[in-house]
């Protein structure tokens, strides 16, 4: 799995995160006094502004601490009651339609089913879901000031906050409500669509060659566009391959001088793997030196490096805190190389590499162990206690080759002109492997974090902008969240090609993004006006929630455990949002006429 | 304090409101200059034209409108001020309440907004309902009330904080002739329990029924403001009233009123309707625009 940025811990994360939610807070707050002090100063008059602008916050300390529960809970009702009567049920009806068809267009030859599932039902839920708060949370508010039911709130006692407040809690209950039960359907759709099992064709099995203990071999029927090879011992008990991401136990039953082979439910289809990932990655280039990354193959993408096979060129991965307690039998490691070929090659053998323990102190060794990497293939193996030395002599993994609980894995790649490329998280640990139900209930949280901030900006946005202006700032919003990485890079200029009026101009000047332009007063004005542009480009993405960090779909798709620190940072940081953003609205909504 | 200035309910000092476009240019004059005071215990009307602005004027002592100059005060505080809402009362014109809720619903919902445990709202609504005599639909949504249902509902719920003040906003639109009768009848009864109404509305004989003090607004200015039975007095006019007077004293009545055998039984001056005074001081303020026609000396 791709963790190209992965979350800090969350004790690591908190107090930056804290800090810089005080000094965007701050600094919004600046801002927004300026502006709100040079309208009223406008309207009233240099003192009478400020007269204004001091009222309205004093107005908004006292409002603060007269917010009141029983009134949030009341409108937070209300807004239920009207996302009931807006049929947000109808949501489920399409998501049940969506299930029903979902044969239609997801490949049943898929080499990993599961993973294919999981990703389809989980971005489904999620497009439904944030569609779905996106119409209700933009739409309220202007509908209830259009049809002046607005006018018998506020003339309530009813703080403006507590119109905000009691929006989104509202709306996010009945989000919630409606994820809990997609989350329900989508458990049993999953589970229950790739749920299979086999019969093993008789005809088949055959004794093993050069196997003198009556151990059998064969292959199973075609069932779920896939088969197996099976393995029975003489005692009657077997298995299958991995094919399609999982394996079958198998069992012979004998009755007399009948033998009846029962094949069991799939076994690892869904995993939740807990990795110990190792914490830092060094290089070696073709020659031996010493490098902190490998070579680029001419992918745009960095995030893995490459070592080129049959050279002295390695990666080697230090791991901390191996300890005997923690893997008492050995070490379950699990390694995924990305494959650049430079020749075709044998194409069904995968390219040789090899795999060499190293105590990062003492420098010694374990003997090398080979293996055939496929691109993007997910390679098991079980290192034991035992092992032995390039000279073959018998070493114990934690008395000889783990120092301070650290130890060293070292790849090569050994066919010629061919490429390993890696990256940090492509070797790991599999350290134990969590409940796959709890793991489905956590990926869960992500979306309901994008759920509370889609209602939060409609909110937030429907206080001083009509219904649909305020959907399609919503949405503005979730497209630049979830495109946030990349503008950031283009405000910061590390993607190539200046920013939009030097890309317009490109595009209508069919000039591609590495083109050095000529210097020119035409070059000047544009890269000017860029630059003000890029401010507030990098402005903005600095201030909007990057939505992509909400998905934990890749997660559980290929079989990893959320992290703790990813849910917490997630929750954490939805709920800041739902805080500042509760404070704009508050402010829009107490210093607009609700009435016309 | 003086215990008269206490006793002001709601005041407006030079309260003017001008409606601007996108851009900030004025639109329409909605308000000019108002000052009125109201005091505790009165009903009073605010009669006016379509646009002449009594309605700004009810939605800037809400705080729905901000004025653009002068002030508004409900209660001693800024028509803004949030917190004079736990001690007001406001229908609107329309029935503006969520027509998916039902009576119960309804009114359970807005005593929530005012923060009342459970016990207390239960208590409430049933005793607003049976109030309004919604008893046989308190069960039933709202958008199949009739427009005269809507309108005791929505008095329910201008009433379910026991306010002191309340603001009606053409109180009788909708009812026929039973509901407007128990309307006015209830109006009395809020009066009779010490609290202040504030009422606009265009049917002039619910506000001459109804109101001690009205105010006459037309094309955003006060026109008229006085008590309703000093207001509606022909003070240029004698009407009589007598007894028994034979008809030789009644063909020299008036040149020997004094010496006739007749007793007096009422010498007054007559009165007009407000229909007639409204009408009169409309066309008088369209015959000449800007002029007040308020009768100081008739308030007392």
């Amino acid at each position: 799995m791709v963790l190209e940025n992965a979350l800090p811990p969350f004790d690591v994360w908190i107090g930056p995160a804290l800090l810089f939610f005080g000094v965007a807070v701050a600094m919004l707050a600046v801002l927004a006094l300026l502006a709100g002090y040079l309208v009223a100063a406008f309207r009233y008059g240099p003192l009478g502004g400020g007269d204004v602008v001091f009222r309205t916050l004093r107005t908004a300390v006292f409002d603060l601490f007269s917010m009141s529960p029983r009134r949030i809970a009341a409108l937070a009702w209300l807004a239920i009651q009207e996302s009931l009567r807006r049929r947000v049920l109808v949501g489920f009806g399409v998501f049940v339609l969506i299930l029903l068809f979902a044969g239609w267009f997801l490949d049943p030859q898929s080499t990993d089913p599961a993973s294919l599932y999981l990703s389809f039902v989980l971005t489904a839920t999620n497009f439904l879901v944030l569609l779905m708060a996106l119409f209700l949370s933009a739409f309220s508010l202007p509908a209830d000031i259009k049809n002046h039911t607005i006018y018998t709130i506020v003339t309530k006692p009813v703080r403006p906050g507590e119109i905000v407040l009691g929006r989104i809690v509202g709306f996010a209950t009945i989000g919630t409500f409606l994820l809990a039960i997609m989350g329900v359907i989508s458990y049993f759709f999953v589970v229950r669509v790739v749920d299979h099992t086999h019969e093993v064709e008789i005809a088949s099995l055959e004794p093993i060659a050069n196997d003198a203990s009556g151990a059998v071999t064969g292959r199973t029927t075609l069932d779920a566009n896939h088969r197996h090879q099976v393995t029975i011992d003489a005692d009657g008990v077997g298995s299958t391959d991995t094919v399609q991401g999982h394996w079958h136990e198998v069992d012979a039953v004998k009755d007399g001088d009948e033998t009846t082979y029962v094949i069991g439910p799939p076994r690892d289809l869904y995993t939740a793997r807990v990795p110990a990932y190792p914490t830092s990655l060094r290089f070696k280039d073709r020659t031996g030196r010493g490098s902190d990354r490998g070579i680029s193959v001419g992918y745009e993408w960095s995030y893995r490096s490459f070592i080129e096979g049959a050279t002295l060129a390695s990666a080697t991965w230090t791991f901390h805190n191996i300890t005997p307690e923690r893997f008492p039998d050995g070490l379950p490691i699990e390694l995924t190389v990305r494959v650049f070929r430079s020749h075709k090659g044998d194409i069904e053998q995968g390219i040789l590499g090899s795999l060499v323990l190293k105590n990062p102190t003492t420098g010694r060794t374990s003997g090398i162990t080979t293996f055939r990497a496929k691109d993007n293939q997910i390679d098991e193996r079980f290192i034991k206690r035992k092992l032995t030395d390039p000279e073959g002599n018998p070493i114990d993994l934690f008395d000889d080759l783990v120092s301070d609980g650290q130890l060293e894995i070292e790849l090569q790649c050994l066919d010629e002109s061919q490429y390993f490329g890696v990256a940090l998280p492509d070797i790991y640990i599999r350290a134990r492997d969590a409940s796959f139900s709890i793991n489905f209930l956590k990926s869960y949280v992500g979306i309901w974090a994008q759920m509370l901030l889609v209602t939060s900006f409609g909110v937030m946005f429907s206080t001083f902008l009509s219904g649909a202006v305020a959907m399609m700032a919503t949405a503005a919003a979730l497209v630049l969240g979830f495109f946030s990485q990349f503008i950031h890079e283009v405000a910061v200029g590390i993607v190539e090609g200046g920013g939009p009026t030097e890309a317009l101009m490109r595009t209508l000047t069919q000039r591609n993004q590495t083109t050095e332009l000529e210097p020119s007063l035409t070059k000047s004005v544009i890269q000017a006006v860029d630059s003000v542009f890029m401010f507030f480009m990098e402005w903005v993405t600095s201030l909007l929630p990057d939505f992509r960090r909400f998905s934990d779909v890749d997660y559980l798709a290929y079989g990893f455990d959320i992290p703790p620190n990813v849910l917490g940072i997630q929750v954490v940081s939805a709920i800041g949002y739902v805080i500042a953003l509760s404070a704009i609205g508050y402010f829009f909504l107490r210093t607009r006429e609700v009435a016309r | 304090m003086s215990s008269e200035s206490s006793d002001v309910v709601v005041e407006t000092r030079n309260l003017s409101k001008v409606y601007r476009d996108f851009w900030g240019r004025q639109k329409v004059r909605a308000l000019k200059a108002l000052d009125l005071e109201i005091r505790r215990g009165e009903i009073f009307g605010l009669l006016g034209p379509n646009g002449s602005g009594k309605t700004t004027t009810i939605k800037l002592l809400l705080g729905l409108l901000f004025p653009t100059s002068g002030q508004a005060l409900v209660f001693g505080k800024d028509a803004t001020d949030v917190s004079k809402n736990e001690r007001l009362g406001y229908l609107p014109e329309e029935s503006y309440l969520y027509r998916f809720l039902n009576a119960e619903e309804t009114l359970d919902f807005y005593g929530r907004l005012f923060d009342m445990p459970a016990r207390v709202r239960k208590e409430r609504t049933a005793e607003l309902i049976k109030l309004v005599g919604l008893d046989w639909a308190k069960r039933r949504q709202l958008k199949e009330y009739s427009k005269g249902m809507a309108r005791r509902i929505g008095l329910a719920q201008a009433l379910v904080n026991d306010p002191e003040l309340i603001l009606l906003d053409e109180p009788t639109s909708g009812l026929d002739p039973i509901g407007t009768r128990e309307m006015k009848d209830l109006i009395l009864r809020l009066k009779e329990q010490g609290k202040t109404v504030v009422m606009c509305s265009h049917l002039l004989a619910d506000v001459q029924d109804v109101c001690d003090r009205i105010a006459i607004l037309h094309q955003g200015e006060l026109k008229e403001l006085g008590r309703v039975d000093s207001l509606l007095k022909l003070r240029d006019e004698t009407e009589i009233r007598v007894r028994g007077l034979s008809e030789a004293a009644q063909a020299e009545l008036r040149a020997f009123f004094d010496r006739s055998d007749a007793s007096v039984l009422a010498m007054d001056n007559p009165t007009t309707t407000l229909e007639d005074l409204f009408l009169s001081i409309v066309r008088e303020s369209e015959a000449r625009p800007g002029r007040r026609v308020v009768k100081q000396e008739q308030q007392s």
